[in-house]
Order: C-alpha cells, then structure tokens, then sequence
C-alpha cells in the first residue's frame, strides 16, 4: 500500500543537492476519497521529535531539513493513522493522501463495533451482539422475532422459519457476510442454516429496499454480518457457554480474533449445541433432539484503499422431527385433532431417530476491493456454497437408512459492485451479479419432490442516494433480474396428463419409456425488474420519517413449480404448477421516529399489494391405498397485506424502563375474497428492566408476551371417512389455536476481570409458569403443545 | 465417529470437480448433463388381494381386491373390485398378497418373511362375522401374531364392509383386543383399504 501511495506521489521537485541543512520539505494533505484539502491534521515528525499542523489549505511546511530520511506520523479526527517516511534530498514537495471519511465509506472500524445501517431509508432494525448473545442456544429465526413486525413459522421447535411482515421462505433474502445464502430456502420445514453465533450485527430490512442483493425480497432482508476488524495489533475473543434445563441442552461457542494495525486480520468461530427431547408442559416431545456444529474461519487484509477476504464456513445440523407428528394417513390427522395429545410419548432421550432432517452447509468466500482516488470503490466477490438436506422418514425395511429426501444444492456466484462515493452528499452505487446453481438429487426410493435442475441467474442493479439538505436525504435504485431454469423430471404419466401439461408442454417430453414414469426437461426463463424510492425527512432534533416505495418480482421457486408427492406431517399431497408467473409486489411504507431523553417511538407501517401471489390452498381430495388425501395445490392470486409495528420505550426512573413491541397484520387473498392462511396474530410484548447499574451492571427483566387469537383465517376444513369409525367427520385444521400470554424473566451481571477481560453471567427463565399454549405457526400445532418452562444459565467471556 | 464421518462426507468427487469448477468460473455449462436415473420406488404398494377360501368347499372362494396403477400420489382412482360373497355359516381362510406392479415386486415377503416384527394387521368389519388370526400365523417377536393367515365365520347374512390395514413401525401392537381384529400405536399405515362385501 505504501509503494502504491508513493507512486502516487511522485510528483518531485528537487532543487539542489548540497550537504547544509537548510532545505524546506512542503507536504499536502488531501482527503483520498473526494480530494479535499486536510485541515487541521497533527503531524508529528519522529525523527526531529518535532510537531507541526496543516494550514486551510491542507499544506506543511517542515524547514531546516538536512539530506536525510524523515518518518511523518499523519493523524486527524476520524481519519485512519498515516506513518510514512521519505528521503530528503534538496527541497521536497510531496502530495499525501489520507482518508478522513472512514465511518461514512463504511470501511475499516476505528472504533470496534458501531451500528452500522445497510439501508438509509428503508425500514430497518439493527440487532447488535448484546441482544443476539441472548439467543446464542437458539436459532437465527428466534433472535430476529426481537423486531417487531418479525415473527417466524416453525415445525416444531428446532426448525425456525424467519417471517417478515406476515411473508418468508423465498421471499426473504438472508445474506451472510454478503453471501446470499442458498440453502433451498422454499421449503417450510428448511430453516436457514445459519450459526446465529457468527454474527455481529443482524439488520432486518422490511420490504425490498436493499436491491444490491436482489429483486425478489418481496417481503425483506435479512443482513448477518461478523465483526469488522479493527486496524491495530489486537488479539480478542469470546466464548459463551450455556446450558438450559429444557431439553436438557448445552451450547458453547467461541471466537477468536487477531487484528494488525498493518490491516491482516484473522478470525475463527466455532459453536456446538445439543439438545435431547423438550418437554412440553404436560408430556415429553419424543424426538425433538437436536444436534448442531458448526466453524468458520476469516483472513486478510483491509486497509482504506484496498483488501481482500477469504472466509469459509461449515455448519451441521441434524434435527429429530416430533415422532408422533409423522402420520402416514389423514387416519393419523383425525387421532392426532382428536386426542389433543402425542401418540407417541416416550422418556427422555438424547437419541435422535427418524423423523430427522441432516443439513450440511459449506460457504467459501473471496472477496477483493480497491478504492479509487477521487472516485470511489470497486468490490469484487466469488462465492461457492454447497448444501446437502437429507430428511428421512419412517420407512419400510432397508430404506429405513435412507433419506427419502435428499437434495444437494451447489451454487457459484460472482459480483461486482462499484460505489462511487468521491461525493459524499450523492453516492451512485451499481453491480452485476452472475450466479450458476447446480441441484442434484440422488435416487432415494422416493421419486423426487424438487427434480435435478441447473439453474443462471444474472442481475445488474444501479442505486443512487442524495442527501439535498441537512434534513432531507434521497435515494432510488433499480434492478434486473434474468433466471434460467433448466430442470429434469420424472412424472407419472398420469400426473402429467391430468395437469394437462401433455397438451401445454409437449416440447419438455424427453423420454417415455419408464414404465408409468416420463423424464421431462423444462426450461423455463424469467425476467424480474425491482424499482425502489425512498426518502427520509429529518423534522426536527428528535423526530424523523421516512418513506419508501418498492417494486419487486419474484419468479416461482422449485417447490412451487414441481412439487408434487405426498407430505407428511401434513398427509397432504402437494402440487406444484408449471404455469405459475413471477410474483409482482408494490409496497408503500413509512415510519414515523420520535426520540428525547426518556421516550422512543417508532412506528412503522406499510402496504403491500401482491400481483400473482403464489401460496397453497386445498382444491380436492386424492383417494388411495391409505385413504383418502386432500390435495393442496400451488395457485397464484392478487394478495394485499398490510400492516403497523410499534417499539416504544419510556423511561420511568433512572433505573427501570418500560419497553412495548407491538404488531398488527392483516392480509387478503382478494381473488377468493378470503383472508390469507399463515399470518401471524396481532401480539404485544411489555418488557420492564431494572438496571442496577452500579452494581456490575446487573439488570432483571420480567416480560409479557401476549399473542391474540388469530381471528381471521381460511376454512380450509375438510371432511373425511374416520376408516376406524366408519363416520363422516369435519377435520378442523384451520381454526387457530386460542391466545396465550407467556411470562418470561431475564437476568445478566457483567464483572470485571481484568482490564481487558468481562464475565457476563445471564440466568434467564422462559414460560415461567409452564404455560400450554399452540402456536398458529407452528406446523405440528395439530400434534402437541410448545415447549414449557426453560431455565437458561449463561456465561459469556469477552477477552 | 458418525460426526467425523458427516463432515467428510460431502467432500466427495463431486464436491471437488464443482470446486476445480469454480476457479475457472464457467457459467456458460452446456445441457450434456446425464439425464437422471428413473427412481426405484421400491415403498410403492400398487396391488392388495386377499383370497378367502371356504374351508370345507375349496371352490366358494372370495376375492378381494385393490389396485392402484399410479402409486398412492398418482391421480388415477384406485379400483376395487370384490369377487363372490361370503356363504353364511361358513368359515374361510384368508390369505394377502401386496404388490408393487410399478418396479414388479413382491411386498409380501418382505412383509412376512423379512420383518414380521415391523408390521402388523388390523382388520375391521360391520358385518356379523367371527375372526380369529389363524393357528399357522407368522408369530412376531413380542408374541402376537401378525394377521398374514387370518379364519373368517360368516354368521349371519347382510351386507356391509371389511377393512383391512397394513401398519409398520407400531410403538406397540396387541392382537387380542377388538375381537381379535387387533389394535396398535404409534405406527404408520402402508395401507387401509375398505371393500363392501356381502354374506348370502
């Protein structure tokens, strides 16, 4: 770095070469990134042990030099350190550049960990690590329900689905350390694969603000990044161990960080987690045991003008499915209603058995960047990410080994993105991003759910961001998006032939002759286009409000294009549609911030009108050897959802607060004229903390968590022959089950060590009083209540 | 060890091939992909019989059948068909073949020879018949027997239904309640099927 700022520099002057010391050394300070002059800066010449300042026009003047090296020691507010050294030789004059504009270019950290937003005015919420060391035993779906207006839609306990404003799965983007995470996100039973312990910052973005990422989040973000290295000669670290007594789980992870002020930095993180059987109020949860490892690893060097990363992370989860909600016929659907209870409860174990899912995930990434003088940044990245998802399913005989599901997905991205920032009040930021996915699916037994396909993608995007004056701030963007996919697939012929694809699709016809089956081969293309305006207003000193405007498209995912087979723990048959079109949203919000000394408000609301909204719905009954199955197909419709989410914190002393989080979601399917299945239930969390904080920092917390009965619902119900009783019976699977409110407690104490080294101690109980309770967005809600009391103890050391 | 074994596993050839794959950053595959190979759905249950024989008149026989051409998930309707009605007094034997017609196997060894002690039958009727799992039974581990061989006494004449079920993978099975006709736990069924029948 150094050779290259002296190459740039090299604008010499030198006059004369005698030996007195009487020459003159003129030094000129620019500021890098937009080439202003540098006021004001410290310059301390090691050397002479001599300082001086720069004048208003960035200039120093060093006299009475004689033929010698000298080391300057450059240093001005928020600027990075500059140590250079140059040879006297007659009178010099040298340019320098130094950087003055490190937080707002979003670069190095001066200071360690700062909150650092990814949107200006789209509806964002940073979770800094405080907040996620809370739920460092859980997973990422449960730590992001901290923003209100996120809620999560779970199969079990262990399998925990982000839901932004009442929409996941493929219309959420997760990235990690900038990696869009492909992880066969489609599937309500797939949570992401993430170690929630890997993560510095979580920002949650509502809606599709941020489209340097893509123009499918239809319904939001979900920004992880690791801490960013500090750039000084630093070794630091963590290490959380903890342990809960339902489920009788243990987690322990840790982190290792080594910084440079040269720019090297490297890190390791590592997590194990296990946990056996919950326990549910009433009765053990046979076969909720989960296990879980996973590492990471980081390296490079950052410095202003350039750097690069390489980082590769693995995770492992192997996760026990409720045994008894596995049922091979809606016979199994009408005991489960019936009873209320398990059928299958067994004493506690680590063990887990089939049902269980086994998810691998590897991420490689490398990334390089070079900042331009006076023009701005020029970031490049290549990642590969490989994931492998083996469900398996009670089985017969020799298959009870194998998955009957297994997919494995690997993907190559590449980006570029180039932010021109020289003008710090209008920032142009644009990209390109080609990626290439490859799924394969080895033969299980099972003909497959989601069929080989490879599948292009390639986005370019350009946002611009202006801020007019102090108190208004601009910024727009837009996207496109083209997705290839070129799929395999064996149908049934009779399946085939009853979609009517033989008379819509004959040209995807490659081979007949498989018996019942036919090998397909469909391609499909599809163009996406996203448009964002934003706006944020400054009112006053203590209030602000933003508004924004998005417009994306999604393209129809696997599942809902090919699915078609039997589901179980639904004992429905699913169908995809190969007809679908890409999902088309507009979506208006605003939030509105108002914050003084013992009050903060934020509200935030929004619309969100779907064109093309693909979900499924039952349209009939399927009759087979076990019974009669309903069929849920894969439609689209006009859907509108809307809705308001309230934080609200208030002061009451000194030491104890008050904090609210409220959010109320409404959504309609508007073709069917029927509310939208799914949606969470309005709910209000009042939390008040007491902070002793002279007293190692001790806190108590005490929360209520009061979720309402979700009173607006499809009649999805059914009837069906009961095969034992030989009656005719209603299956009731649509009514929510009734509110609850759950009372949770929460205690942490941070001691000193040493200088450098704090113990935090957390003792935490969730559902003190050992509520039953069913969640509407639990899938296994039909089989057995949630878990009960959890009594959590946690120490963390931060080195 | 199971771990260890986890971690190494998707680094197999494919794993390196797609990583040799990535430094040279080819998007640009051609569509030579070898075509995937069909499925060998060897769960599939197509075909259900079971074939009552008089046990003093070899020639009154019943047949009841099942068939379901496409697979549990195919939009075909199965089809039923029941051969000859039961002759009330009578006592018959009965026997069951399953089959699988979309990979041409035979399940009823697997289920009887192979694992009897993961399967289980349970049987149902409106009508007024007398049942009894017969004496050359296949005898589970845990002491019940599994319903392969079953006696059927037609008492008295009516029309109505029989119901049979295939269950594997039962917490617990008991052979002896309902009649005999048998209940059980926990398990998932392979089949469950109900034919209207008749006693003359």
């Amino acid at each position: 770095m150094k050779q290259f700022l002296l190459c740039l520099a090299f604008v010499i002057s030198t006059i004369g070469a005698a030996q007195n010391c009487t020459f003159t050394f003129l030094g000129e300070l620019t500021d890098f990134h937009d080439g202003t002059p540098i006021v004001g800066a410290a310059i301390y010449i090691k050397t002479l042990d001599r300082y001086t300042t720069s004048d208003e026009n960035g200039k120093f003047k060093i006299e009475n030099l004689c033929n010698q090296e000298i080391t300057l020691v450059i240093s001005h507010v928020a600027c990075e350190t500059k140590t250079i050294s140059f040879k006297i030789n007659g009178d010099t004059y040298k340019a320098i550049s130094i950087e003055h504009h490190l937080e707002e270019l979003n670069e190095i950290s001066v200071q360690g960990s700062t909150v650092k937003r990814t949107t200006v005015t789209a509806q964002e919420t940073v979770l800094k690590a405080d907040v996620l060391t809370k739920y460092s035993a859980v997973s990422l779906g449960d730590a992001i329900k901290e923003v209100p207006g996120v809620s999560s839609i779970n199969t079990g306990n262990a399998i925990v689905k982000p839901m932004i404003n009442g929409l996941y799965g493929s219309r959420l983007l997760i990235l990690t350390n900038n990696v869009r995470l492909q992880d066969q996100e489609w599937g309500v039973e797939h949570a992401p694969n993430i170690d929630i312990n890997s993560a510095d910052q979580i920002s949650v973005i509502k809606g599709s603000g941020a489209l340097a990422f893509g123009s499918d989040a239809i319904g939001g973000v979900i920004v992880i990044k690791p801490r960013r290295s500090v750039a000084k000669d630093t070794l630091y670290g963590r290490a959380i161990l903890g342990g809960q007594s339902n489920g009788w789980g243990y987690n322990f992870t840790s982190t290792i960080n080594k910084n440079y002020a040269s720019g090297w930095f490297a890190s390791v993180q590592g997590t194990l987690k296990q946990n056996g059987d919950f326990r549910a109020p009433d009765y053990n949860l046979t076969n909720t045991g989960l296990q879980s490892q996973s590492i990471s690893a980081r390296a490079g060097k950052k410095t202003f003008e350039s750097g690069f990363e390489l980082y590769y992370s693995y995770l492992y989860n192997e996760i026990g499915i409720l045994r008894s909600a596995h049922i091979g016929s809606v016979d199994g659907l009408i005991n489960a209603i019936e009873s209320g209870r398990p059928s299958i409860i067994r004493d506690f174990t680590y063990d887990i058995q089939n049902p269980k899912q086994e998810v691998t995930h590897h991420l490689f990434k490398a990334t390089y960047y070079k900042r331009f003088n006076n023009f701005g940044k020029l970031n490049v990245q290549y990642d590969y990410q490989h994931n492998n998802r083996e469900e398996f399913d009670i089985r017969r005989g020799e298959l009870r080994n194998i998955p009957s599901l297994d997919l494995e997905l690997q993907t190559h991205t590449l980006l570029a993105d180039i932010n021109l920032d020289a003008n710090l009040d209008r920032k142009i930021n644009f990209g390109f991003m080609g990626r290439y996915q490859d799924n394969y699916a080895p033969d299980t037994g099972v003909r497959r759910l989601i069929p080989d396909y490879e599948k292009y993608d390639f986005g370019t995007y350009i946002t611009a961001e202006w801020q007019l004056n102090d108190k208004l701030l601009l910024d727009a963007g837009a996207r496109y998006d083209f997705n290839r996919i070129d799929a395999q697939k064996f149908y049934r012929r009779t399946r085939w032939e009853e979609r009517g694809y033989d008379v819509d699709f004959p040209e995807f016809v490659v081979d007949e002759d498989f018996g019942t089956l036919i090998l397909t081969n469909p391609v499909f293309n599809f163009h996406n286009a996203a448009v964002s305006i934003g706006m944020r207003y400054e009112i006053n000193d203590n209030s602000f409000i933003t508004g924004n405007y998005n417009l994306s498209s999604r393209p129809p995912n696997p599942a809902e294009l090919f699915s078609d087979g039997l589901h179980h723990s639904a004992a429905r048959v699913e169908l995809g549609d190969l007809r679908l079109d890409p999902e088309l949203s507009n979506r208006f919000s605003v939030t509105y911030g108002y914050q003084n000394k013992s009050t903060k408000i934020q509200l935030d609301g929004f619309v969100n009108s779907i064109t093309d909204y693909i979900y499924l719905r039952p349209t009939g009954v399927l009759q087979s050897i076990r019974g009669a199955f309903p069929v849920w197909e894969y439609e689209k419709t006009n859907a509108t959802l809307f809705g308001v989410d309230l934080t609200l914190k208030q002061a009451i002393s000194d030491k104890i607060e008050w904090l609210n989080k409220s959010s109320f979601l409404k959504g309609y399917d508007a073709k069917a004229d029927i509310p939208l299945i799914d949606l969470p239930p309005f709910s209000t969390i009042n939390t008040i903390n007491f902070n002793v904080s002279d007293w190692n920092n001790l806190t108590f917390s005490l929360q209520s968590e009061w979720v309402f009965e979700q009173n607006e619902f499809p009649n999805f119900n059914f009837e069906t022959q009961n095969p034992t009783t030989d009656e005719t019976v209603l299956l009731d699977i649509s009514t929510p089950p009734p509110a609850y409110n759950l009372f949770h407690f929460f205690s942490q104490a941070t001691v000193n060590l040493s200088d450098r080294t704090t113990l935090n101690m957390s003792l935490s109980v969730y559902n003190i009083f050992d509520t039953s309770y069913r969640n509407y967005l639990n899938r296994l809600r039909f089989f057995a209540d949630e878990i009960g009391r959890n009594i959590q103890l946690q120490f963390k050391l931060n080195f | 060890m199971k771990t260890i074994k986890t971690i190494f596993k998707p680094m197999n050839t494919r794993f390196f091939a797609s990583m040799l794959l990535c430094l040279t950053l080819v998007v640009s595959c051609s569509d030579d992909d070898d075509a995937p190979l069909p499925p060998n759905e060897e769960e599939v249950i197509t075909d259900v019989t079971y074939t009552f024989v008089n046990d003093a008149n070899a020639a009154d026989t019943v047949v009841l059948d099942f068939e379901d051409s496409d697979g549990p998930d195919g939009p075909n309707v199965p089809v039923l068909n029941v051969t000859g009605a039961f002759t009330a007094g009578a006592t018959y034997t009965a026997t069951v073949e399953i089959f699988n017609s979309i990979e041409g196997e035979d399940i009823t060894t697997e289920v009887v020879d192979e694992e009897p002690d993961e399967h289980f039958f349970i049987y149902a009727t409106s009508l007024d018949m007398t049942f009894a799992r017969a004496a050359n039974d296949v005898v589970r581990t845990d002491g019940n027997s599994l319903g392969f061989e079953t006696t059927w006494t037609a008492n008295t004449a009516g029309m109505g239904t029989l119901t049979a079920q295939l269950w594997h993978e039962s917490e617990s099975v008991d052979d002896s309640t309902n009649g005999g006709f048998g209940s059980q736990t926990g398990g998932e069924d392979d089949f469950d099927i109900t034919w209207n029948i008749e006693i003359q």
